[in-house]
């Protein structure tokens, strides 16, 4: 993308590579110049297979005639590193991972982090992916008997002081609240809740890309260090 | 130690093919991938009883078994579940050696003060090692989870380690490696204790940007990568991890 935004018309598209824990957080800033591709919720957990399958789309993308690529992710434990695009320009949030991009700011995340770095984080999408505490323990349930994941559950939260939720303003609020609070409730830790900012989010799919972005040109690739001094 | 041939099994490393105990020790690096607590004891047991060396029990048997699950584990195959019921597995077959170990050398090998680093509260791979390197032998001073650079060095100083090994799991945490290995430097501590760095967003090139004496790409090569840098020999030759770990 030659100029700094999604705005202008040029009449080429620009592609949007995204988790799809934030579809529709993303989806509200169509303005028609922008197409969407959403990958698995889950791929930050194998970081090597989360670049390749990026890479994989990116290199598709080259052969059509886009303006650029935007993606919806931030270094979410290295599945970015080494991403290079040969023809379009990429356009990522600094950012470590999602959270960011639901408060709406780097900033009102790492006040967050600073202060309560036990913090388990629940968005809408989090939650209709299945990734909260409870169904974590259901899973576990049926797989292992009620003991064993009792104490896997405690083994993977037990540092947890609080669980918050972040309405992004997307979804309707109270059945969603109603789980992230039961989720406290069962894992007998405090609930908060606080009001997600869609700032970051429109930002990052119509700029303009200030220091918040990278702007990773043709044939270069993504690297760790650009994101260590956040 | 020879490689495993391709032949042999090539998810079970590490394994030597025409040896008597090569059957027993494939099962026990079985059992923990299939984190069978029981026959974990149990083999390892009677390996001891059949006076298999200890060192040959933990570098062919379980420490392979833990490393095929950390790796099905990144491979997305294996998820936290699994991952914890094999390092359950693996204790229990460490509890059968650790004393045996400890009494052969009498006192512990070495004193490692670990902890994941400020703001970072994720232990599971730093339990794992602090199994490890019990099994192995060390004495371990757990400082827990979110530890300041300041508590990191009180630590060192208090125990007079040997080694500050730290983790952690965030890319958002991983610069507090940096800091408490600055703090070190600035407290005249840096040349008196060797610095180990490990956790799943940490790089060999991280490692050695901040300065860190060694790094380890899996829990599992933890025992190894500390009896290399205090420069104390394997029981049983060298262990067969080196290519998991970095000397930098």
């Amino acid at each position: 993308m030659r100029e700094n935004s999604t705005e202008r018309r040029s009449g080429k598209k620009v592609l949007v590579l995204a988790c799809s824990v934030m579809e529709k957080e993303i989806r509200q800033f169509q303005n028609g110049r922008l197409e969407f591709k959403f990958f698995d919720y889950g791929l930050h957990r194998t970081p090597e297979n989360m670049a390749q399958a990026i890479q994989l789309e990116i290199d598709k993308a080259s052969d059509e005639d886009y303006e650029g690529i935007i993606l919806g992710y931030g270094l979410c434990s290295n599945g970015i590193v080494g991403i290079t695009s040969k023809k379009l320009r990429l356009i990522i949030p600094r950012i470590h991972d999602c959270i960011s991009l639901f408060l709406g700011s780097v900033e009102s995340y790492q006040k967050q982090s600073k202060e309560f770095p036990g913090t388990y984080y629940l968005t809408p999408g989090w939650i209709d992916k299945g990734q909260t505490p409870v169904s974590k323990f259901k899973s576990y349930a049926q797989a292992y008997g009620e003991e064993t994941a009792r104490w896997v559950l405690h083994e993977e939260m037990k540092h947890y002081t609080r669980i918050v939720f972040i309405d992004t303003g997307v979804y309707p609020r109270e059945p969603y609240r109603a789980i992230a609070r039961e989720n406290a409730e069962f894992l007998g830790i405090s609930y908060e809740e606080l009001q997600g900012s869609p700032n970051l989010f429109k930002k990052l799919l119509h700029g303009p890309w200030g220091k918040e972005f990278l702007i990773i040109e043709r044939n270069q690739s993504v690297r760790q260090e650009s994101f260590l001094d956040l | 130690m020879t490689q495993t041939k391709e032949s042999m099994n090539s998810i079970y490393p590490y394994l030597e093919e025409d040896s008597k105990t090569a059957a027993p020790l494939y099962q026990l690096q079985k059992a923990v991938v299939q984190r069978d607590c029981k026959t974990v004891k149990e083999l390892t047991e009677r390996m001891v009883k059949e006076g298999v060396d200890l060192f040959r029990i933990l570098n062919q048997g379980l420490i392979p078994g833990m490393l095929e699950a950390s790796e099905r584990f990144r491979k997305g195959e294996f998820f936290i579940p699994e991952l914890l019921m094999s390092s359950r597995a693996l204790k229990f077959g460490l509890n059968v050696l650790r004393p045996l170990i400890q009494e052969r050398k009498n006192r512990g090998l070495a004193k490692v003060v670990i902890g994941t680093v400020k703001f970072d509260l994720h232990d599971i791979g730093k339990n794992l090692v602090i199994i490890l390197l019990e099994g192995n032998g060390f004495e371990v001073v757990d400082l827990g989870v979110d530890v300041s650079p300041e508590k990191f060095i009180k630590a060192v100083e208090k125990n007079e380690a040997q080694i500050l090994a730290m983790s952690s799991l965030l890319t958002s945490t991983m610069s507090w490696m940096k800091f408490t290995i600055e703090h070190l430097q600035a407290s005249g501590l840096k040349k008196k204790v060797k610095t180990l760095v490990g956790g799943a967003p940490v790089t060999p090139i991280f490692a050695k940007n901040i300065g860190a004496d060694g790094y380890c790409r899996e829990a599992t090569s933890a025992p190894s990568m500390v009896k290399k840098l205090l420069g104390i020999k394997e029981n049983e030759g060298e262990s067969p991890f080196k290519q998991d770990s970095t000397r930098l």
